[in-house]
């Protein structure tokens, strides 16, 4: 199996948002940066699916800064054979930019599945995977919380509302993976030591501006001020009233 | 004049509410622009309420219809929506970030080769550009971002815009279409699985804290989680489950689960932020505490002060008559 | 109840079985060879690393140096005040200039001030306190710093991953056993389990920082005694974003601490509206129920501290203790067959002047310096490793301790005979007083009960009007600060701390008061209507392993990797 895994560098889901002073992105002053979780599930994947196969590749490609050869190494501290970072500056605000840098970056690459997180927890875009399919012309499912695969076709299981859906898609494609696909591993000792070892491409690329501008960044609104509906049961009645008619969610 | 392209979405022939949103929001976009709302659902033979979306503003509402279509196809329906935005020259296609619309939007905007605003909680048009706000950081920032395309595309997020009566002709037409369903099929909807409603899921949740006293007493948390039928999930502050008294699966905080159901019911938990950093994102938060001083009043929208044990079962008592 | 007690009573034993296993024992998963491994990413383990990849490189030798880190990210269990000495970075790296080091502001106002509670005295700032021409910083990010300089040179530092127990072989030490992951709440392996790693290395540097479990273990087991027990001082400490800039380095004595009770507070300039505040307490204070994160909360209602803080935001929370012992407290010997000692681990920080950073980074440049002859002559046994003591005390890290040696020490009968005597030490540049004082463990340290609950009227610091309960403003409660802290340890892991057995209310209540993260706590179960004697409730995962209460009682042993306080510029 050929496998290429697509990933971001990210703030950590703990980070405290504070913006910068141009007041359009965030502060990096003390920000952890990390793989993003959700592609810890694609790595994960594509590490298990070569090694049931016993053969093949699996590649982690990443769109990012110089810093983001640290994500790559934790991708190959997990098992990955080799990264290639395609080195810019600035990420695009507009996804497709990204997708355009990575599909010309996959095509042509003789890839059996191409796998992303779902989404990236910085800026929850959930786009780029199905985006380079479309550009790469390959089936995809996105959100793939169960994997089923025989040769040359695969059955996928993605939550909906209220429901499972269950999808039929043939082989190559482009898949976006959910928590719940499997349990991704800490990189070993030996999985650290060893990834210093193993191949990282550099590749300066300069993705297009994309039509998406960002205007602002601000805080989220804070609650407004809550009220005491009153004391004991007696308030009850007028809390159920205040649910159902103010907040509208009884 | 420009048209806004409202994507719809249908199960098992029938609308599914969240389009009523979708037009909500494609409408406030039309009115702005100073154009009509033409509502769009991909299906395979008549959808069953389609008509209703004159209500919130549509003024035309078409069904693309082919054999394929019956369940969601990624990628037919992808070719069919663009190809109908591309043919008819729209300023903006709105999609619901739903799981279909999450899936569809992109593939739509690839084809076209425009951007995507995904997941919006607000759109508006700036000096004849459509601006866009959207969360960002896990809901710790929102972005404000201006998308310079033709159409421009914007998935909108759930149960955020609360859909409003803006009674319109809402012509209804079929246009059956040539397109099948691609290489990607959905062979069946399975049904989520039984059992208790997982606490990151539910719609509802209530939690209780150390105010319980006593594990037995989860009880009249439970009861009262009975009485909104099914749809809510119990809760519990960090405190209990170390404590022992509830399974660590049901703890919600920052070292549990984070939620953010429709309504959040904190019984007898104090607000450490820690168990904030878990809930501050529900929609309506409410509170129920004897200490009148106690920080989870502080995020709370409504709050009782007063005695859990009588106030509980009451409110019991009062959603089984609403839901009786 | 008793009146006082002695902690050192209701103490367990270090569990040396645990921490000394020799090598070859059962129960290891990979097993991986080093040249040498530095236990601790801190500025001491870090600096030997980078003076080690140096002497490597220029004696084309190639040397694989690997850096255990039990923090989940490097600088993520890093704490201090800090004003830097840049002296060992000027060492470490001769090309470099101070600009180029990872420092926030030159010092260059000072003020000391004694405090009442209402009031305050500005003093003449003690010489052993000048900070002029050093650096405020932020460990966390030197730590960073430095960690990316030794990986540049090819230092493998693995995060996530504690030294749980040495390894031995005779005399010697051969390595480490690292802790084990995914075990469930039972010990046993549950899902995600991964079986500790065994490291060998020709010479192993103990870097742990403060109270380390595995240089303790080693000097108990090779016999390595002190002329006086190490003592600790707690240091608790918070970063604010404020409204009002500062644009001093401040220290204060005196209030919220009682008489009995040697410490203080600083609040340092990060950045003009970013400010580093704590208070530091030596933990041989006689009331069982002083509670330093309670007084630091008192002490920012002061009016130095309130108008800076007013507005602003807290936006981190820490804990960490300092080896307060000095001169005498240093073990007779830093090295043995295989290991060496450092930074923390060994007890180099002078408490006149505040500070450590640069004794444990200049303790690991020449640790370095004798480690790598030794490695070099696979020869890694104690007389050639003695090399590194010599280094250490005939350089500024021997006699700058040996000069403050008596001062501390001095305030073990209270605070206004203690400052009489610093004066005095000051100066004669410590030839007086001419002898030794001798000192208690602190675990040795009679204690006056307290009958009140924790932080509550008459605590140390109490008055009318107090911090309590906290407003979420500006004082915190313990439960908040240790989400400040970023500790977000798995709930479902073991317990990582042995408690001695039928713990008595009165030292219920001390742990209770001592450990700032509320790992401890004193809960007075109703029994019918009276109240029953409290007993001790254990919040295991809230530790952010400042080791305050291992130093008087329970004994902290690591725990899964990446567990802990996150910090991110303390």
């Amino acid at each position: 199996m050929k496998i290429a895994v697509c990933i971001k560098r990210v703030p950590d889901s703990e980070t405290r948002v504070k913006i910068a002073p141009d007041g359009k992105s965030l502060d990096e002053a003390g920000v952890k940066f990390v793989l993003n979780p959700y592609d810890e599930f694609a790595v994960e994947e594509a590490l298990q699916r070569k090694e049931k196969a016993g053969a093949g590749e699996a590649a982690v490609f990443c769109l990012g800064p110089a810093a983001a050869q640290e994500t790559i190494r934790t991708a190959l501290a997990m098992g990955a054979d080799r990264g290639v970072l395609l080195q810019t500056d600035r990420i695009p605000a507009d996804g497709i930019e990204t997708a355009k840098a990575l599909a010309a970056e996959l095509q042509g690459g003789g890839w059996d599945l191409i796998l992303f997180g779902k989404m990236a927890i910085d800026d929850y875009n959930h786009q780029v995977g199905p985006m380079v399919a479309e550009l790469l012309d390959l089936p995809c499912v996105t959100a793939v919380a169960h994997l089923d695969l025989e040769p040359g076709k695969g059955v996928a299981e993605r939550e909906i509302e209220g429901g499972i859906e269950v999808v039929e898609f043939p082989l190559p494609a482009v898949l976006t993976t959910d928590k719940g696909l499997n349990e991704p591993r800490y990189p070993a000792l030996k999985g650290i030591m060893a990834a210093k070892k193993k191949p990282l491409e550099v590749k300066l690329v300069k993705p297009g501006q994309g039509a998406i501008e960002i205007l602002a960044m601000t805080p989220p609104p804070e609650r407004k001020e809550g009220k005491i509906v009153g004391e004991g049961p007696d308030a009850v009645p007028e809390l159920v009233r205040l649910l159902q008619v103010e907040a509208k969610v009884l | 004049m420009s048209v806004v392209l409202a994507v719809c979405e249908q199960r098992n022939d029938t609308l599914r509410k969240t389009s009523h949103e979708v037009v909500t929001g494609a409408r406030r976009l039309a009115d702005a622009l100073g154009g009509p709302v033409e509502a769009v659902i991909c299906g395979a033979g008549a959808v069953q309420g389609s008509d209703q979306l004159a209500r919130f503003g549509a003024d035309k509402i078409v069904t693309l219809t082919s054999a394929g279509f019956a369940k969601y196809a990624p990628e037919g329906y992808a070719r069919a929506i663009a190809d109908r935005a591309r043919a008819g020259g729209y300023g903006a296609v709105v999609f619901a970030a739903s799981a279909t619309g999450k899936d569809l939007a992109p593939r739509v905007a690839a084809k076209l080769g425009v951007p995507l605003a995904a997941d919006v909680t607000d759109v508006t048009v700036e000096g004849g550009a459509i601006v866009a706000t959207r969360p960002a950081y896990a809901g710790k920032a929102l972005l404000k971002v201006r998308i310079a395309a033709k159409p421009a595309i914007v998935s909108l997020r759930p149960n955020v815009f609360t859909p409003v009566e803006r009674p319109k002709a809402g012509t209804v037409e079929t246009a059956v279409t040539a397109v099948t369903a691609g290489r990607v099929v959905v062979r069946e909807i399975k049904a989520a699985e039984a059992g208790a409603l997982d606490v990151a899921e539910a719609q509802i949740v209530i939690s209780g804290g150390r105010g319980l006293k006593e594990p037995a007493n989860f009880k009249v948390i439970e009861e009262l989680a009975r009485a909104f039928g099914g749809r809510a999930a119990v809760g519990a502050s960090r405190a209990v489950v170390d404590a022992g008294w509830r399974a660590h699966a049901d703890q919600v905080g920052q070292t549990g689960k984070t939620v953010s159901p429709t309504l959040y019911i904190a019984v007898g938990i104090s607000g450490a932020i820690q168990h904030l950093a878990g809930m501050r994102t529900s929609k309506v938060i409410v509170a129920i505490n004897k200490d009148k001083d106690a920080p989870i009043f502080k995020v709370a929208d409504y709050g009782i002060v007063g005695d859990l044990f009588e106030i509980v079962p009451r409110l019991t008592v009062e959603i089984t008559k609403l839901h009786g | 109840m008793a009146d006082a007690f002695l902690p050192a009573d209701h103490q367990p034993p270090l569990p040396v079985e645990r921490l000394l296993l020799k090598d070859g024992t059962e129960g290891a998963g990979d097993r991986m060879e080093l040249d040498v491994l530095i236990v601790g990413a801190g500025p001491a383990g870090l600096a030997c690393a980078i003076e080690l990849a140096k002497l490597g490189k220029a004696g084309g030798v190639e040397l694989n140096v690997g850096v255990l880190e039990k923090a989940e990210a490097l600088g993520e269990h890093a704490l201090s005040g800090a004003v830097v000495n840049p002296r060992a970075f000027r060492e470490l790296f001769p090309h470099l200039k101070d600009p180029d080091f990872p420092f926030h502001g030159r010092v260059k106002k000072e003020a000391v001030y004694v405090l009442t509670a209402d009031g305050r005295w500005r003093l003449p700032t003690p010489p052993t306190m000048h900070n002029k021409g050093f650096y405020v910083a932020s460990i966390c990010e030197i730590v960073r710093w430095l960690g990316a300089r030794a990986e540049e040179l090819g230092v493998n530092i693995f995060t996530g991953f504690p030294a749980a127990s040495l390894l031995t072989k005779g005399n010697a030490v051969v390595g480490v056993r690292t802790a084990a992951t995914g075990l469930g709440r039972d010990g046993q392996p549950g899902p995600g389990y991964t079986a500790p790693n065994d490291l060998t290395a020709k010479v192993t540097a103990l870097a742990e920082g403060t109270r380390g479990q595995l240089a303790q273990a080693w000097c108990q087991w090779q016999g390595v005694a002190s002329p006086n027990p190490q003592i600790f001082a707690l240091g608790v400490k918070e970063l604010w974003e404020t409204k009002r800039p500062l644009d001093r380095v401040i220290h204060t004595m005196g209030w919220p601490l009682p008489n009995d009770a040697f410490g203080g507070s600083f609040m340092y300039p990060l950045e003009p509206n970013l400010v580093a505040l704590g208070l530091v307490v030596g933990l041989d204070y006689e009331d069982a129920g002083l509670d330093v994160h309670v007084l630091l909360q008192r002490l920012k209602l002061h009016r130095l501290f309130r108008p800076y803080l007013e507005g602003g935001e807290m936006v981190e929370w820490g804990a960490k203790t300092i080896p307060e012992g000095g001169f005498y407290a240093l073990p007779n010997r830093f090295s043995g067959d295989g290991v060496v000692l450092l930074g923390d681990a060994a007890g180099f920080v002078d408490v006149p002047s505040l500070k450590g950073i640069h004794y444990a980074m200049q303790s690991g440049i020449f640790a370095a310096r004798a480690i790598f002859p030794a490695v070099k002559a696979v020869d890694p046994a104690a007389r050639r490793l003695a090399e590194y003591d010599r280094l250490v005390s005939h350089s500024f890290v021997g006699r700058d301790l040996y000069r403050t040696r008596n001062m501390r020490l001095a305030f073990k009968d209270g605070f206004v005979l203690g400052a009489m005597q610093a004066a005095l030490m000051t100066l004669t540049r410590g030839l007086f007083p001419g002898w030794r004082y001798t000192i208690r463990a602190d675990a040795a340290k009679v204690r006056r009960a307290s009958q009140s609950s924790p932080g509550g009227p008459g605590t140390p610091g109490w008055r009318p009007g107090s911090a309590e309960p906290p407003d979420g403003k500006l004082t915190f409660s313990k439960v908040d600060a240790v989400f400040k802290s970023g500790n977000a340890t798995r709930d479902t892991i073991p317990t990582h701390l042995i408690v001695g057995k039928d713990i008595a209310p009165e030292v219920a209540r001390f742990y209770a008061a001592m450990c700032p993260a509320g790992v401890y706590e004193a809960v007075v179960p109703l029994v019918g209507a009276q109240h029953a004697a409290p007993l001790l409730r254990i919040n295991a995962p809230n530790c952010v392993d400042c080791k305050a209460t291992d130093v008087v009682g329970p004994r902290w042993t690591p725990r899964e990797g990446g567990s802990g306080p996150k910090y991110k510029r303390m």
